[in-house]
């Protein structure tokens, strides 16, 4: 279902000087700001490879197990669309729960990675769930069972403990994890609002 | 080798550091549009192994901890490729690609990837481009190019974010200028120059990945001459339309030139001078007017003299001598207009009271001196007053050369016994440097009219002996009498008086233009005594106060259409040496308006 009417107030706690934001406009800051997470994990990725592992070439090696490899994803096109708008945005928001404390205990231990991933991760976070709020208020989203709106519910035990995983593959699976984030937006995006960029 | 293969087959990615292997080994392995893959291998030096079968490719997806070797789904032997169909694509998987042979296995670990890592989208298609503006100059100019994204990268779900860069360079050169890389389906390019040909091709990749896919097609782009065109064609409508305005404002002019002039060149009235039809002044005849002016043979006054006296409250007649022939006319500067009137020049000899040789004589008056009354030199100088009338109009020959004789009789310098007189003062009384017209100050009770100070003349006045001036006075009598003469209407009946002193000189050399004489009429035969009598008989030794005998107060008309005018005052002592002269009550030549009514046809 297209949104035709998306400019409804997100403001429902009575905010003093909240400003609607359309929906459209809530999905293009949203999509910036998961291309810009991409973006610096990629360089991160690219950096790591040149500068401790200079013998490698791009495709990289096989075996990195990532600690959100539990966590359903589509892996396909076809798979993305078949999903349902909840389920998209379920996934999204695991992936961005999940990857929070790693990436702040990355930030504190290690000297390498001055770039403050968690945070980033984090204002995406938010806005993703402000955006599936906005969608619940609109009608969008009409499976209730979905418990988008309680983020605690997401929190899965994962078979590998991110502790484990050395820096590189923090890496490397953040790095594929951003991608994966930033294209079930786009898909949700284009369903919901196809106006530009799609 | 898959050389022929649709994907540049020089684009082989090797180890970073390493030379290709030796052993069988995958060359590359790409996706086009992050939903199937490819690889190519080669057998390396193995060339026993490059029949087909001879290598087989296995893969592992490695999706969960018990994934298995699998081989190639589908198998491009002409190729030595092996594609991955969207079955068995799966994104944000680790692929690993192994080669193995009978008995062999040929694994390379670097040969692990992910797809979205191997994406190289197609290029974009349906390049095109459009002007976007020239330069003043008229040299350069700016293309937009479009294009649209490749077919096979499904950009509208949102599947596939990508960015595109544009290069572009001269044709036959070897240097491609490449723009910077951004997500938009056009880009504008600068500073391309006329009359160069360029070529352009885009190719594609990923937004967040660095490989790059092929370049598209390239098109061409050249801009000729053909831009400045348009200003041209802008001039060529402008020069029309204004030549245009213009003859539509010329044929305006033409058809509606007479009220076109009326506006722009108003008649300008003509100077009107009294009992003179402007007409024969045009025509230039002399002879007739001067008929008019002279009484038309029913003589005194022009037929059309009593409307004139009715309009008018004085007569004025307005006589001016003929153009000096040598001086240049009027516009010697030298020469005033009395003095022309009066015929007296300082270059010329045209002065009247030379020696009358042909001249009738009359008794001299108690000054005992004859007089000439020339009536060829009235005549002449009648035709030179009337002439000068024209001012500026061209004279009839004949005229001119009647007028030519009157001059020669009048250039007649002064004889002998007036040589004196000429020689210490030149023959001019000097009142005629004074100008002919002057303005009237005040209108005396009795009728006169008084004159504001026009320009006093003095020149070459000497003190000279009273002999002299005897003879001055003499001449200048003379002169008068030469003068009213010729600016009478002769009475030919001589009844009553026939003198229309228009002026009557002073008798002094030296005149005040602001006192005139009077001259009273008296009925006396035209005789020199008469004429004389009505010769200014002012002191003429007032050197500065005497009066101007310009005009003679008409005091009536006689039967005969003469005017009758008063007859100056009776001449003071001779022995009077200066002063105080009395002023002249009556000046000469006007019609006072109570004598008007007096005046009769």
């Amino acid at each position: 279902m297209l949104c035709s009417v998306c400019t409804a107030p997100v403001c429902t706690n009575a905010q003093v000087g909240c400003h609607a934001v359309s929906l459209n406009n809530l999905f293009d800051r949203i999509i910036q700001h998961s291309a810009k997470m991409h973006r610096v994990s990629n360089d991160l990725h690219q950096q790591f490879e040149l500068h401790v592992l200079p013998s490698r070439n791009q495709v990289g090696r096989g075996g990195h197990i990532c600690h959100t490899s539990t966590i359903m994803t589509p892996n396909g096109k076809e798979n993305a669309q078949r999903m349902a708008r909840e389920g998209l945005t379920q996934v999204i928001l695991q992936l961005l729960m999940a990857w929070t404390d790693p990436l702040m205990n990355l930030h504190h231990s290690s000297t390498n990675v001055s770039v403050d991933m968690s945070s980033m991760v984090g204002e995406l976070r938010r806005g993703v769930q402000r955006l599936a709020e906005k969608m619940h208020t609109l009608g969008l989203l009409t499976d209730p069972d979905s418990s988008v709106v309680s983020p605690e519910a997401l929190m899965t035990s994962h078979p590998v403990p991110w502790r484990l995983m050395n820096l590189y593959d923090i890496l490397y699976c953040f790095r594929r994890d951003s991608n994966k984030v930033h294209n079930y937006l786009r898909i949700l995006k284009c369903r919901i609002v196809p106006e530009h960029g799609c | 080798m898959p050389l022929n293969s649709p994907w540049n087959p020089l684009i082989i990615r090797l180890s970073s550091s390493k030379v290709s292997p030796l052993e069988p080994h995958f060359t590359d392995c790409v996706s086009r549009e992050q939903e199937t893959f490819r690889c190519w291998w080669s057998p390396g030096i193995f060339q026993n192994l490059s029949s087909p079968g001879d290598l087989r490719v296995f893969y592992l997806k490695k999706e969960s901890l018990s994934s298995e070797w699998k081989e190639c789904p589908e198998y491009i032997h002409s190729n030595r490729e092996c594609f991955f169909d969207r079955n068995h694509t799966a994104i944000w998987i680790t692929y690993c690609m192994q080669l193995r042979s009978q008995n062999t296995r040929y694994i390379n670990e670097d040969d692990c990837f992910t797809v979205e890592n191997i994406v190289r989208p197609d290029p974009p298609v349906s390049l095109n481009w459009t002007l976007l503006n020239v330069s003043p100059s008229g040299l350069s100019y700016d293309v937009v190019v479009i294009w649209t994204p490749p077919p096979s990268a499904d950009v509208r779900v949102g599947w596939m974010r990508i960015e595109y860069e544009v290069q572009y360079r001269e044709i036959n050169t070897t240097n491609w200028e490449a723009l910077e890389v951004q997500p938009y389906t056009k880009q504008t390019i600068y500073g391309l120059h006329v009359g160069k040909e360029y070529e352009v091709h885009i190719r594609c990749k990923m937004q967040g990945f660095s490989k790059y896919g092929d370049f598209s097609d390239s098109i061409f782009i050249q801009v000729t001459d053909i831009v400045t065109e348009e200003p041209l064609m802008f001039i060529l409508v402008l020069v029309l339309g204004i030549v245009g305005v213009l003859i539509l404002i010329m044929l305006i002019a033409i058809t509606q030139q007479h009220r076109l002039m009326m506006i722009l060149l108003p008649p300008v009235p003509a100077p009107k001078i009294k009992g003179i039809d402007s007409e024969l002044l045009k025509k230039g005849k002399l002879d007739d007017l001067n008929f008019f002016l002279n009484g038309g043979g029913f003589g005194g006054l022009p037929p059309y003299a009593p409307e004139f006296y009715h309009d008018e409250p004085w007569v004025e007649f307005i006589e001016v001598e003929a153009e000096d022939r040598d001086g240049g006319g009027k516009d010697d500067s030298l020469t005033s207009d009395t003095q022309m009137l009066l015929g007296l020049t300082q270059t010329g000899c045209h002065h009247i009271n030379l020696g009358c040789s042909n001249a009738l004589g009359f008794p001299n008056n108690n000054l005992g001196q004859t007089s000439c009354y020339d009536p060829a030199v009235l005549e002449a100088n009648s035709l030179m007053l009337m002439g000068s009338l024209l001012p500026g109009q061209p004279e009839e020959e004949e005229e001119e050369e009647k007028e030519a004789a009157s001059f020669n009789d009048i250039k007649r310098c002064p004889t002998s016994a007036e040589s004196d007189e000429n020689k210490h003062n030149p023959v001019q009384p000097t009142w005629i440097n004074t100008d002919f017209y002057a303005q009237v100050s005040n209108v005396m009770p009795s009728g006169g009219v008084v004159l504001s100070p026009g320009q006093h003349v003095r020149t070459q006045e000497s003190s000279s002996t009273t002999e002299e001036e005897t003879r001055k006075k003499e001449n200048i009598i003379e002169t008068e009498e030469k003068k009213q003469t010729k600016l009478l209407v002769v009475n030919p009946e001589g009844n009553g008086y026939t003198v229309e002193n228009i002026r009557s000189p002073p008798p002094s050399t030296s005149v005040s233009p602001t006192e005139y004489q009077t001259v009273e009429p008296s009925p006396m035969s035209r005789s020199h005594g008469n004429q004389s009598a009505n010769i200014v008989p002012d002191p003429p030794r007032c050197q500065i106060f005497t009066p101007v005998a310009d005009y003679t107060v008409v005091q009536e008309l006689d039967s005969h259409r003469s005017l009758i005018l008063q007859p100056p005052p009776p001449p003071p002592p001779p022995q009077q040496s200066l002063p105080s002269c009395v002023p002249l009550k009556v000046p000469i030549g006007y019609i006072t308006p109570d004598l008007l009514g007096s005046l009769s046809p």
